[in-house]
């Protein structure tokens, strides 16, 4: 292993260390929840999951309110827990999937709506700004100048992601 | 020494900060401390002359005849253009009945009284204008300078002031075509072509946008509104530039568009790829998070190279993992990278990719046993179909 450098993530309160503290609580988590040694491909495949889960919300939560794509990150994930959680009950499945299917309306609205007033200056990239809001979480409900702003944001945030989870993947495998 | 600062301190100002006036003030000191010029003063009946050879002087100078009572804060007003240059001036007035003043005097150092131009009204004029725009969740101050004048040594010599402002935190960029759409000042603006405007702070986002409209070209705010918001989305899309690696070369919207879609990808596939891995660890070792920031991760530069793969394949081959738990990961990754319907295709790419990496020779020996990838793609997809369930 390479000798020691200079620390990386002193500031407690950046951005990368508020995901680190966070993602490992959640790692050391789903590791105390099955011992890795009885895995088949599909418990392998949950625990992926699991911790892809984790990664994705440890970053929206990392980031707070403060950004649209994390707000939109945060509701998806708990909606989605909710559903699973509620799956049993059949009322309130129903009520989950009624508001998902209401804010789906409401966005694809609000798309019709830019897309008629401002497809005139847009016809150049609609189909690759319409690919970037299916990538970005709750991009389907911004116009292109917040697009972007939250995509930049989101790929900052990505990069962070990818540059922890690397670190650590490398350091536990040694 | 400044009796025209006196006046024009005296001068009354709808709505106008003093301590603007202040600031102005100790500026031309310093500035007049600097270029050791004689002062210049300028009156006019009607109008307003300015002669000036250092922009940030006439900057500081502007900032003090607002419209909307607005101050501009110049960020560098050390930058001089040089006083030896006498041919270049700048024409300015101010709308007199908007701010209760008719005639507003002001000094400018000026090496050679005789180069003075009378203003008519039909000149152009000079505004200065800075927009604050949110980077990043960072206020990133953009310093927009234009200047209209007839005098195209004055537009070479604002090109090379610009370039001279440029600094490694703020961009300036040169706006030519500007709109406004406050309400207020529209009336002036259909009145008078050409209208000086500067704008607030640095700190805070601002209201609303300035934007001056060419000449000759429509006024309708819609279509000025469509400029400003076009210019919004460069400058975004400049800002993404940057993020994104290997973008310098594309020119043009679409371009763009598509390099930061793949990028957006590749990263999110990277995430899921690392989770792949993460899942597979053995975890003896507990994750302490003070263990980790104890001791200092090692000097792991996440180098991006355009191929995100490539990285994440090698890292891979480099892992230990028991038999069970490679065909397990080869699967989920096969899964992850690609969609089902070309999970083929993925294990040829996937394998193409390892080859470019500098593996050494301890990783080349893991690599056998991916062989069997290609003989076996029905089982990839039970697991795949498996995982779903």
């Amino acid at each position: 292993m390479s000798p020691m450098n200079n620390p990386q993530d002193l500031n407690p309160s950046s951005l990368k260390s508020r995901f680190t503290t966070r993602f490992l609580r959640a790692l050391t988590k789903i590791n105390g929840q099955k011992p890795i040694s009885s895995s088949s491909p599909r418990e392998m495949f949950q625990r992926y999951r699991r911790i892809k889960v984790a990664a994705d919300k440890s970053m929206a939560w990392s980031v707070r309110s403060r950004r649209t794509w994390s707000r939109a990150m945060l509701w998806k994930l708990r909606s989605r827990y909710s559903c699973r959680q509620a799956s049993s009950s059949r009322r309130s499945s129903v009520r989950t999937s009624t508001i998902i299917k209401s804010r789906q309306a409401k966005t694809s609205h609000e798309k019709e709506n830019k897309n008629t007033t401002t497809g005139q200056d847009e016809v150049g990239f609609v189909v690759q700004a319409d690919k970037l809001r299916k990538l970005v979480p709750g991009g389907e409900a911004m116009d292109l100048c917040n697009l972007l702003g939250e995509t930049a944001h989101y790929i900052k945030c990505l990069t962070t992601q990818v540059q922890v989870m690397r670190k650590i993947a490398h350091f536990y495998s040694l | 020494m400044f009796p025209s600062l006196h006046s024009l301190g005296s001068c009354t100002y709808n709505g106008m900060d003093l301590t603007v006036l202040e600031k102005q003030q100790a500026r031309l000191k310093w500035l007049q401390q600097q270029q050791q010029q004689q002062n210049y003063v300028v009156q006019n009946n009607a109008h307003v002359e300015l002669c000036t050879s250092s922009v940030p002087q006439f900057q500081g100078l502007l900032g003090s005849s607002l419209c909307g009572g607005q101050l501009v804060e110049l960020k560098m007003p050390e930058v001089y253009l040089g006083s030896d240059d006498f041919h270049k001036f700048v024409n300015f007035s101010v709308a007199g009945p908007e701010f209760g003043v008719s005639k507003m005097d002001l000094v400018m150092p000026e090496a050679a009284a005789d180069y003075s131009i009378s203003r008519t009204s039909g000149c152009q004029m000079t505004a200065f204008q800075t927009a604050v725009i949110k980077e990043e969740g960072e206020d990133v101050v953009l310093e927009k300078m234009e200047s209209t004048t007839g005098r195209e040594s004055f537009n070479k010599r604002k090109a090379k002031a610009v370039a001279d402002y440029k600094c490694k935190d703020k961009k300036i960029k040169e706006v030519e075509a500007e709109s406004e759409v406050k309400t207020k000042c529209s009336a002036e603006v259909s009145r008078n072509s050409s209208k000086e405007k500067s704008k607030a702070s640095e700190v805070q986002k601002p209201d609303y946008i300035h934007v001056r409209a060419r000449r000759g070209q429509a006024t309708d705010s819609h279509s000025l509104a469509e400029r400003a918001r076009r210019e919004k989305i460069s400058k975004k899309m400049k800002c993404l530039q940057d993020l994104v690696p290997g973008c310098n070369k594309i020119t043009g919207k679409a371009g763009m568009l598509d390099e930061i879609i793949n990028y957006v990808q590749s990263l999110q596939r990277q995430v899921e790829f690392l989770s792949t891995k993460l899942a597979a660890l053995n975890p003896s070792v507990e994750f302490n998070v003070d263990n980790l920031h104890v001791k200092e991760f090692p000097a792991y530069v996440a180098n991006f190279p355009a191929a995100a793969k490539s990285p994440a394949m090698a890292n891979l081959a480099c892992l230990q993992l028991n038999p069970l738990q490679k065909e397990a990961v080869n699967c989920i990754l096969d899964a992850t990278m690609h969609p089902p319907g070309t999970a083929t295709e993925g294990i040829a790419s996937a394998s193409m990719l390892i080859p470019e990496q500098a593996l050494g020779s301890s990783c080349v020996t893991q690599l056998q046993p991916f062989s069997t990838w290609n003989t076996d793609p029905q089982c990839l997809y039970n697991v795949y179909n498996m995982g779903f369930h």
